[in-house]
């Protein structure tokens, strides 16, 4: 066989393979979330390409073979730019995929409650020491559920600018600006959110929460959204 | 080493006896076990369109060989026909049974790379259609959710009512990619290596060439539907969420991951139907092909295209719009060098000298009638239009507009032109004219009424439309379908008296009845175990179209592939 | 069964067999890939599945992918020896690559039974369908392919077919890149 001298030094190579497996598993440990991304995808990436490249010997394979390869990874490539658009998003231009974001809302737990606090009080704004009826922890946790269910679109400090929001015309909510509250009682505000923005002339975007959230954990959730209000 | 007696000695080394048929690795017999089963399998789905056009001609009346169709049954029939249309008649027909036949003979090898292998693909290719034929008489009946199998009504027994039948469905469209995976490597691999000397890229016939490519295409594009075919067994019997959108699944997901493969798929059943096409025009119009290169560049083009068109399938699902606009683009694209194959095939006619055998007629109304086909295609493409047309019958006359010419008028073009090599006999070709009139014709009468009833607003897999009184001044339209299927099904008795008068008594085949210049032409017929003796394999000097060559001997408007130039030594 | 002429013919210059074990694995990724882009797609749109993939124990999954990288380290010197023609050497690093896979079947039996027991069954949400199902299909290609070296492993301690050898070891190396792919996105990326 022609492979006769494409021997590589198989040994140095599965060394190296090892080492970057252990670097790939402290990366988490480091805390950086772009970080551990980089060292885990990335290494994976250096380390699926020794071994095919080396132990699969492509480098020194015809190129039909290599150009085949490369054209079955490039659909799957395709494959996911056609599809992600779809699956991946649950809010588009006219539609919000409520059943998904629903799942979300009870997938979450307050388990990673600690983060989303820090960060909620870093950008938040400080004051408001009168947090009015400051949400039950153990029955049911507001913040926590504003943070996973409503900061989709209204963002996670209330201004309307979440990730959702770039799609929705008109824009969500902006609960920071006080112009907002000005004429709006607390009945309408519940309505809004259990039954939908519709149901109060606004966006029919605004989805119906009510299934989510009976009267009590409405009013709990709207104590909560009001100490987002600047000034 | 082991390897060390003689390759000769073929004919000591198959099995004898009925075992022969059975445990073969002879390409050559895998090939008529899939040309059998396939064909077994028309008569099935074409049994059930019966049944269902008879439902929709006079609903609610006992079908003759059948009896009253309930609404469930209605649905299992619709299903399964195009599964196995699609499945179990023209994959294994026109790729595995005649890429398994003539792959091998028209690049001048003895087998395919595998036999073994070729065996173990046809044996999970039966487990396929075992499992299927079973899943009808199952208890709860035939799964009826489409061929498509969308989810939540494929994957919640508590919606298709079908639990055993949608998971056995499921599992013999799993097994049958399995199988053609299997097969689809060793055409790959045998015609990649295994020409014969002399032979190079250029100088491969259509046929192999088309199969081949076909086979690269499946295999590309199934991956992500067998994921997803795993993914909705589990839904169906684990009770899992993957499409379910309660559970955090999406049911878009399985569409895309579908019709990823579902696209492509259509153009793998295309290829090898064209490629035969071609070759079988080129004899008998005894004229070289105007643009081999431009045919193999187009198939690759399309090739290429087909995997970015899949959405089209999806314009009313609720995809992205900007999704929708790109692929409208794409779908309008790729009409291009389909149109561009059959124009070549046009022009090969030009001027030739057509000799209008059952073969060549066949192959001419392939071209008339997939013309249609594509043409039809282009108002779906639009996704503008489709909003209006999708899932009505104009669709579905699209689609039989082009599945038909590739799976019923291919196959009998090229069964009748490798029929002599084949089984050593020739068929009667009054026969064959009657059979292709008393086909052809109907075919159109009763896929022409199904255009106007689509525009009309007709919709797809509905059992019944008394149901629907805006529609019912068009029931003279459906009678009219039906009674052309009757008549078209009743012509095929002409094709069964062919074969087996031909098989039984038809005059003796010689090698090379059409004067063609492919390697299997000079080849025995049938060919024995090996093709040709082992050290007489054939060598290659030329292209495989080489008809009307001034250069040819004497008195010969073809010039066979394996004759040694003139004046030349033969090659050593 | 003989050999067909076929077989032996090389037009492109690829010796048959890998040419074919080369396709195979095209039609796997493909496989593979449809699956795993499937998990992306809805791990990206499902945030809340970072505390169903906390479930995971990354040391048994780093542990299982040492297992892997050091069988295909086996693997290929079995082939630096098929290639020198020693069939039985091979034929012993094949067997110590069998004996990875069969390790990494067993911790990964252990790891799931664990799971299961703490409630994290294939139901138990999206994020554990996906986990079951692609580490599933992956260990189903495992122990194929631990079955399909063993009998190569046997012709080849008998000196036959060594050129099956490179074959089974390209087989290896994709189930083990696949892994390489599957064990950061199941176990790290929580």
């Amino acid at each position: 066989m022609s492979e006769q001298h494409h021997h590589p030094n198989y040994k140095k190579i599965y060394i190296t393979l090892v080492i970057l497996l252990a670097i790939s598993v402290a990366g988490p440990h480091l805390g950086i979330v772009w970080l551990t991304l980089i060292t885990a995808f990335g290494i994976a990436l250096v380390k699926a390409n020794l071994v095919v490249q080396n132990f699969m010997h492509l480098r020194w394979e015809k190129r039909i073979m290599k150009w085949m390869l490369a054209t079955s990874l490039i659909l799957m490539f395709l494959f996911f730019a056609g599809v992600s658009p779809d699956v991946m998003h649950h809010t588009g231009h006219q539609w919000v995929n409520q059943a998904a974001l629903a799942a979300t809302a009870r997938g979450i737990e307050p388990l990673h409650e600690a983060e989303v606090a820090e960060a909620a009080a870093a950008e938040a704004p400080a004051a408001t020491t009168e947090t009015a009826a400051a949400p039950a922890q153990q029955a049911f946790d507001a913040k926590g559920q504003f943070q996973t269910v409503c900061a989709t679109c209204h963002g996670t400090t209330g201004e309307g600018n979440g990730p959702g929001a770039a799609a929705l015309d008109p824009k969500p909510a902006n609960f920071t600006d006080p112009a907002f509250w000005k004429d709006k009682t607390d009945d309408v505000l519940i309505k809004a959110i259990r039954e939908g923005g519709a149901s109060v002339g606004k966006s029919p975007l605004m989805p119906a929460w009510g299934a989510l959230y009976d009267q009590a954990k409405a009013e709990a959730l709207l104590a909560y959204i009001k100490t987002l209000k600047k000034g | 080493m082991a390897q060390t007696h003689e390759h000769g000695a073929h004919a000591d080394h198959g099995p004898q006896g009925i075992l022969k048929y059975i445990w073969s690795t002879d390409h050559k017999i895998i090939a008529m076990q899939y040309l059998f089963t396939g064909m077994f399998m028309a008569m099935v789905g074409g049994f059930m369109a019966y049944v269902f056009r008879m439902q929709l001609a006079f609903p609610g009346t006992s079908v003759p060989l059948y009896g009253v169709v309930s609404p469930a049954e209605y649905n299992a029939l619709i299903t399964n026909h195009g599964s196995i249309m699609i499945f179990w008649v023209a994959m294994p027909v026109l790729i595995a049974a005649f890429g398994n036949f003539c792959i091998p003979l028209m690049i001048g090898a003895d087998d395919m790379v595998f036999p073994r292998i070729n065996r173990l693909s046809y044996q999970v290719f039966l487990l396929s259609v075992l499992v299927v034929l079973a899943s009808l008489f199952v208890p709860g009946g035939g799964f009826g959710g489409a061929w498509t199998s969308y989810p939540p009504l494929s994957a919640n027994s508590a919606y298709n009512l079908t639990r055993l039948g949608a998971s056995m469905w499921l599992t013999a469209v799993a097994l049958e990619f399995v199988a053609f995976l299997l097969g689809g490597i060793n055409f790959i691999t045998t015609l990649m290596n295994s020409r014969a000397p002399g032979m190079k890229a250029y100088d491969i016939p259509m046929t192999p060439w088309m199969i081949v490519i076909a086979s690269i295409v499946f295999m590309l594009s199934v991956g992500p539907l067998i994921a997803g075919a795993i993914m909705l067994l589990f839904d169906q019997n684990l009770g899992t969420g993957f499409f379910d959108p309660n559970r955090g699944g999406d049911p878009i997901l399985w569409q895309h991951l579908f019709w990823f493969f579902g696209h492509p798929e259509v153009y793998v059943v295309l290829f090898p139907a064209i490629g035969m096409v071609i070759d079988i025009i080129a004899t008998f119009a005894r004229k070289k092909l105007f643009g081999y290169k431009i045919i193999l560049y187009t198939a690759v083009a399309t090739a290429v295209l087909s995997f970015f068109v899949w959405a089209h399938h999806q314009f009313i699902a609720g995809i992205d719009p900007r999704m929708a606009n790109i692929f409208t683009v794409t779908t309008l694209l790729i009409s291009v060098p389909i149109a561009e194959m059959l124009f070549v095939s046009i022009a090969t006619l030009y001027g030739g000298s057509i000799h209008l055998t059952t073969p060549m007629l066949w192959a001419l109304a392939f071209i008339g009638e997939f013309l249609i086909g594509g043409v039809t295609g282009i108002f779906l493409g639009a996704s503008g239009a489709d909003v209006y047309l999708h899932d009505t019958y104009f669709v579905l006359a699209h689609f039989h507009y082009t599945f038909f010419p590739i799976a019923i008028i291919g196959t009998f073009a090229a069964f009748t032109y490798w029929f002599p090599k084949m089984f050593g006999k020739m068929m009667d070709d009054r026969l064959g004219k009657i059979h292709f009139w008393g086909t052809v014709i109907p075919f159109n009468v009763i896929f022409i009424p199904l255009f106007v009833l689509g525009l009309g607003g007709q919709h797809r897999r509905i059992y019944n439309f008394q149901n629907f009184p805006e529609l019912q001044h068009m029931q003279p339209l459906r009678i009219l379908a039906t009674g052309a299927l009757i008549v078209m099904l009743f012509f095929q008795i002409f094709f069964f008296w062919n074969v087996i008068k031909s098989w039984i008594s038809g005059p003796k085949a010689p090698k090379n009845p059409w004067k063609a210049n492919t390697l299997e032409w000079t080849a025995d017929s049938p060919p024995p175990h090996g093709n040709w003796p082992p050290d007489q394999l054939p060598k290659v000097y030329r292209g495989p179209y080489e008809y009307g060559h001034p250069d040819a001997p004497e008195g010969m408007d073809y010039w066979p592939q394996n004759l040694p130039p003139q004046n030349q030594p033969a090659r050593g | 069964m003989q050999k067909p002429i076929a077989t032996t013919r090389s037009a492109t210059g690829i010796p048959t067999g890998r040419l074919a074990v080369w396709w195979v694995l095209a039609s796997e990724v493909v496989i593979f890939g449809g699956l795993l882009a499937s998990y992306v797609m809805h791990r990206l749109g499902h945030p809340e599945w970072a505390n169903a993939a906390a479930g995971t124990n990354t040391w048994i999954g780093a542990f299982n992918t040492f297992v892997l990288l050091s069988s295909s380290f086996t693997a290929v010197l079995a082939h630096q020896a098929a290639e020198h023609g020693d069939g039985k050497q091979a034929a012993r690093y094949l067997f110590m690559t069998i004996g990875g896979a069969a390790t990494f079947i067993l911790v990964k039996s252990a790891e799931w039974t664990h799971e299961i027991r703490e409630g994290f069954t294939i139901t138990a949400n999206g994020f554990w369908s996906f986990y079951y199902t692609a580490a599933g299909l992956h260990a189903m290609h495992v122990i194929a392919g631990a079955i399909v070296m063993a009998f190569v492993a046997r012709d080849a301690a008998r000196g036959r077919e060594l050129q099956r050898v490179e074959l089974i070891g390209i087989y290896w190396h994709f189930v083990d890149v696949v892994w390489i792919f599957l064990f950061p996105l199941l176990y790290i990326a929580k």
